[in-house]
C-alpha cells in the first residue's frame, strides 16, 4: 500500500482520536478527524483537511456523522466539557455544556434512526453515559445500574429502533441498556477480561442474529451471539495486545469483514475470525482507523492521519 | 333537625364455647360477608364499597375500590363467632396487601371459595387435618403450574400495562411503567404530593442521603438553600466531635493532599468543632469544607450508612468502635467524587470514586440479603440501600384537582409501585385470572389420578376455587361468567378475556404480578385450610377489637 499522511500533526504528543465520514463518503468524501489540535474536516476523501474554527486549540476526544448527512448536514464532535454540534457539515457550530467538573468523553455515538429519533448517546471517561434526545442540544447524565463511571466505548444494537439496546464498555466491565441507554445492567462480561476498549455489534446478515465484539486491553477479542451473557474468544493466535478499535464492514452476500485496531497496526479478517491477516503496520502507535471503500484512514499518534488506498 | 347519633360503646359479652356444626357455619359467615364486601372490587372495573366513618358521624361515607383498605376499616362483626371468620380473612387480607400492594380482592375470594367447599366436604363426613394436608399438596401443584408460566417483564409499555392491571390509572400507569423501566426492581422511587393538577416525574443522579448540613452557614447557594462541590475529598466519620483540636489533623492532611473541597460526613460536631471548620472556610485559601451528619436513625442504619458511603466514595470510615477519632486520619480516610452537594436537610454523591467492582459485589450481597430477608422493615431497609448505590432515584409527583384525590392517587401509585417492584423481579403471568385457570389442568390429572376419598376432595376444591376470581372479574364487568368461562376452556385457556374491551385476547395482553398471584394463592389456601381445621370456639366476656390484622 502507498502510504502518505494527508493530516499531519505538529505536535509529538497531538494524536487523532477517532475519525467519521459521511455515509455518502463515495460520493461526497466528507470526513472528520478528532484530534487533539482540534477537529479536521477533509471534503475530498482525505485528500486535504482543514482545521474547524469552532474546534481549534479544543482537544476533540470523539466524533460522529448523522447518517442522513447527506440531507441535514449533522455532525458532533467531543470536547473537554461539552459537545459541539453543526447542522451545516461543520461551518457553524453550538455547543452544549455539561456540569463541571468538566467531562472527558471517550465515544460519541448516533441513533441509526436519527432523523425520527434525533438520539445520540455520548461516554465519558469519570462521568458514565450522557444522552440526547433533541439533536444533541441538551444532553443528561444516565448512569442509573452504571456502577462503573469510566466509560470507554460504546455501541448501539444493529436493532436499535426495535429494541434500544446499547452497550457500554468500562474499565471493569461490559454494560447493557435495553432503554436507549437510560438504565444499565451490568452483562455476563467476564470482570477479569476488562477494561473494555472498544466495541462493535452487528447483524449476522445470514441469519439475522445480532453479534457483539469486545476488545480488551490485555485479554484479545471476544465475541457474544446472546446479548453478551457467554462469549467466546476470536483469533486468539493473532491478537494479543490490546485491541483500542473495531469496525465491522458488511459485504453484498450478507458476511462481515473485521478490522482490528492494535498498538501495531490492523488486522483484518474475511471469514468471521477464523483467519486473520496483517492489513497494515505502521511505525508508531496507531489511534484510530476507518476503513472506507477503496481506502482505509488510519490516525497515528505524532504524526497524523495517513491515506491508505486499498484494492 | 337530625338526632345526633352516640359514639359507639364496647359491648360487654357472655363467655361461651361453641362447638360443630355452629363453628364452621359461622365462620363462613363472617369470612362470606368480609369476601362480600371486597368482592365487588376485583378486576379492572372495581365497583365502590361505601364505609362510614368511625369517628365521624353524621359526615359522608368513605367511597374505596381497594380491597385492602376496605378490609383494614371493619374492625368487628357484630356476631361473635362470624368475626372470628371476618378477622381470618381481615388478617390475610391485610397481609397481601401490605406485602404486596395489590391482589388482597383475589386471596379474599380464592379463601372464601376454598373454605365453603371445604365446609361442604366435612359435613359429608370429611378429615379436616387429611384435607388440610392435601389442600397444602395441591396447593404446591397449583404453585409449580403458576411457575411454569410466569414470565419476565422489561421495557415501559410492557411495565405500564402491568401497572394499569393493579391502579386503572393509565396516565399514573405510563408514569410508573417508565419509571420501572428505569430504576429496575431495586431503585429508591419517592412518591410525593404535588401542587400541581399533573402526574410528573423527576430523576435524581447520584445517591442521597436523608440527612443534612451541621450549620446554615455551609449554605453556599442561599437561593436555592445548598451547597455543590466538584470533585471534592470526602471523609467520613461515625463518631460525634466536641473539641475543635481534633479536627486539624483533618485540615492539615488536606491541604497537604491539595484538597480544594472538602466534605466531612460526621456523627455530629459540636458547636465549637463548627465554628473551628468555618474559620477554615474563611482562612485557608482555595479551601472550602462543609459538614454532614452521617445519616441513619439508629446504631444499625448508621453503620450501614457507613457501609455504603465508604464503598461508594472509596475511603477508609473512621470508627468509634475501632477507637478512633479525627486525629487518627490518614490519606486511606479520604473518599472522594466527582461531585456532592448538601442542604441542611439532604446531601448527595454524584460519581463516587470507590472501586466498582467493589460496589458491584456489595449491591450483589445486599440484593441476596433482601431476597432471603422475612421481616418486612429490614427488606424495606435493604432496597432502600441497594436503591441508594444504583446511580440514581426517580420522584413521582402526584397532583389533582383536590387534596382528597392526590392522597388517594398517592396511595394507590405506592401500592402500584410496590406490585410493579415484585413484577420487575418476579416477573408476571396471564391477567384477568387466566394464570389460575391454565394450572388447573395439573390439579385436574392430579385429581384423576388419586385414590384417597380427602386427597380427591382437595384437588376438587382448589380445581373448582381456582376459576373464581376470572368469575368475579367478569361479575364486576357486568359479564355472564358462566358462558365466558364455558369458551375460555374450550380453547383450552389459551385466550383471557378482556373485561375493558369485551373480547377474548391472547396472553400478552392481560398482564398480573406473578408474586401477587402466587401469594394470594399461597395464603388463601393456608389460611383456609387452617380454619377448616377450628373445631371449637372459646369466647371470652370481653373481646379486644381487632387493631391490626395477624
Amino acid at each position: 500500500m502507498d502510504a502518505k499522511y494527508t493530516l499531519e500533526l505538529a505536535n509529538a504528543d497531538d494524536a487523532p482520536y477517532a475519525l467519521a465520514a459521511s455515509p455518502a463518503f463515495a460520493r461526497d468524501g466528507v470526513c472528520f478527524a478528532a484530534c487533539g489540535s482540534g477537529l479536521y474536516r477533509s471534503q475530498n476523501g482525505g485528500a486535504s483537511w482543514e482545521l474547524l474554527r469552532a474546534s481549534a486549540e479544543a482537544v476533540t476526544t470523539a466524533v460522529a456523522v448523522s447518517p442522513a448527512y447527506a440531507e441535514d448536514r449533522s455532525v458532533f464532535a467531543a470536547v473537554k466539557g461539552g459537545i459541539l454540534r453543526s447542522s451545516d457539515g461543520g461551518e457553524r457550530w453550538f455547543t452544549a455544556g455539561f456540569p463541571a467538573p468538566p467531562p472527558v468523553f471517550s465515544s460519541l455515538i448516533v441513533s441509526p434512526d436519527f432523523e425520527r429519533d434525533g438520539c445520540l448517546l455520548a461516554g465519558a471517561l469519570e462521568d458514565g453515559v450522557f444522552s440526547s434526545t433533541d439533536r444533541g442540544a441538551r444532553w443528561q447524565p444516565w448512569n442509573f445500574g452504571l456502577f462503573d463511571l469510566n466509560t470507554l466505548c460504546l455501541a448501539l444494537s444493529p436493532k436499535w429502533t426495535e429494541d434500544e439496546t446499547a452497550y457500554a464498555g468500562t474499565e471493569t466491565g461490559l454494560y447493557r441498556s435495553t432503554n436507549g441507554g437510560r438504565a444499565w445492567r451490568h452483562s455476563g462480561f467476564p470482570s477479569e477480561l476488562a477494561p473494555a476498549l472498544s466495541l462493535a455489534c452487528f447483524e449476522d446478515g445470514r441469519d439475522g442474529s445480532s453479534r457483539l465484539l469486545v476488545g480488551t486491553e490485555n485479554s484479545g477479542l471476544l465475541a457474544s451471539g446472546d446479548h453478551g451473557e457467554t462469549w467466546e474468544q476470536v483469533g486468539e493466535d493473532v491478537i494479543s495486545e490490546a485491541v483500542n478499535q473495531l469496525h465491522v464492514a458488511h459485504d453484498a452476500k450478507g458476511g462481515h469483514s473485521l478490522y482490528v485496531l492494535t498498538n501495531d497496526g490492523v488486522i483484518h479478517s474475511d471469514d468471521e475470525g477464523r483467519s486473520w491477516s496483517d492489513l497494515v503496520r505502521v511505525d508508531g502507535i496507531p489511534t484510530a482507523m476507518l476503513p472506507l471503500c477503496g481506502l482505509m484512514l488510519l490516525g497515528v499518534q505524532g504524526k497524523g492521519v495517513m491515506r491508505l488506498p486499498r484494492d | 333537625m337530625s338526632e345526633e347519633k352516640p359514639f359507639p360503646v364496647q359491648k360487654t359479652y357472655r363467655p361461651g364455647v361453641i362447638f360443630p356444626p355452629q363453628v364452621q357455619q359461622n365462620i363462613a359467615a363472617g369470612i362470606n360477608k368480609l369476601v362480600a364486601a371486597i368482592r365487588p372490587t376485583l378486576g379492572p372495573t372495581p365497583r365502590t364499597v361505601a364505609v362510614s366513618r368511625l369517628d365521624d358521624i353524621g359526615k359522608t361515607p368513605e367511597v374505596l375500590d381497594s380491597g385492602g383498605i376496605i378490609a383494614r376499616k371493619v374492625i368487628e362483626m357484630s356476631q361473635r363467632d362470624e368475626d372470628i371468620g371476618a378477622m381470618l380473612a381481615r388478617a390475610l387480607i391485610c397481609t397481601q396487601h401490605e406485602r404486596m400492594g395489590d391482589g388482597s380482592a383475589t386471596a379474599a375470594v380464592l379463601l372464601q371459595a376454598i373454605y365453603n367447599s371445604g365446609v361442604h366436604y366435612l359435613a359429608a363426613g370429611g378429615n379436616a387435618m387429611r384435607l388440610r394436608h392435601y389442600l397444602e399438596r395441591a396447593l404446591a401443584s397449583a404453585l409449580e403450574g403458576l411457575d411454569e408460566l410466569t414470565a419476565p417483564v422489561s421495557g415501559k409499555d410492557k411495565l405500564a400495562q402491568v401497572a394499569e392491571a393493579i391502579c386503572h390509572d393509565r396516565p399514573l400507569a405510563k408514569l410508573l411503567g417508565e419509571i420501572f423501566d428505569i430504576i429496575g426492581a431495586f431503585g429508591q422511587l419517592d412518591v410525593r404530593k404535588d401542587h400541581s393538577r399533573i402526574l410528573r416525574r423527576e430523576y435524581i443522579e447520584g445517591a442521597f442521603w436523608n440527612s443534612g448540613l451541621v450549620s446554615r452557614d455551609m449554605i453556599v447557594n442561599q437561593k436555592e438553600l445548598q451547597t455543590v462541590y466538584e470533585a471534592p475529598a470526602i471523609v467520613i466519620a461515625d463518631f460525634q466531635v466536641n473539641d475543635p483540636r481534633h479536627i486539624m489533623p483533618m485540615l492539615e492532611l488536606a491541604v497537604e493532599q491539595k484538597v480544594e473541597r472538602l466534605l466531612l460526613i460526621v456523627g455530629e460536631l459540636s458547636g465549637d468543632a463548627i465554628a473551628g471548620l468555618m474559620m477554615a472556610n474563611g482562612k485557608l485559601k482555595n479551601f472550602q469544607v462543609m459538614a454532614v451528619r452521617g445519616p441513619g436513625m439508629n446504631p444499625d442504619d448508621r453503620a450501614a450508612a457507613v457501609e455504603d458511603l465508604a464503598i461508594v466514595t472509596g475511603g477508609l470510615p473512621l470508627l468509634k468502635v475501632m477507637g478512633q477519632n479525627l486525629r487518627d486520619i490518614g490519606r486511606e480516610n479520604f473518599g472522594g467524587a466527582r461531585r456532592a452537594w448538601a442542604s441542611p436537610h439532604n446531601f448527595g454523591i454524584i460519581g463516587g470514586k470507590g472501586d466498582p467492582r467493589q460496589l458491584r459485589r456489595h449491591v450483589s450481597n445486599l440484593q441476596a440479603q433482601y431476597l432471603r430477608e422475612d421481616d418486612a422493615d429490614r427488606r424495606d431497609k435493604l432496597r432502600a440501600r441497594i436503591g441508594k448505590l444504583m446511580g440514581g432515584s426517580a420522584t413521582l409527583w402526584i397532583g389533582g384537582l383536590s387534596e382528597s384525590e392526590i392522597e388517594a392517587r398517592k396511595s394507590s401509585a405506592e401500592a402500584t409501585a410496590d406490585a410493579l417492584r415484585a413484577a420487575v423481579r418476579d416477573g408476571v403471568l396471564p391477567g384477568g385470572g387466566l394464570s389460575y385457570l391454565k394450572c388447573r389442568g395439573r390439579l385436574a390429572s392430579k385429581l384423576n389420578g388419586a385414590a384417597d376419598p380427602d386427597e380427591r376432595a382437595a384437588y376438587r376444591i382448589l380445581h373448582d376455587a381456582l376459576a373464581e376470581p376470572a368469575r368475579a372479574i367478569y361479575e364486576n364487568a357486568g359479564y355472564e361468567p358462566g358462558e365466558i368461562l364455558a369458551r375460555i376452556m374450550q380453547a383450552g385457556n389459551r385466550h383471557g378475556f378482556d373485561v375493558l374491551n369485551g373480547g377474548f385476547t391472547n396472553n400478552d395482553s392481560l398482564l398480573d404480578g406473578a408474586a401477587i398471584q402466587k401469594m394470594a394463592l399461597k395464603n388463601a389456601v393456608m389460611t383456609a385450610g387452617m380454619a377448616l381445621t377450628i373445631d371449637v370456639l372459646v369466647h371470652h366476656k370481653t373481646p379486644d377489637i381487632a387493631r391490626s390484622p395477624g
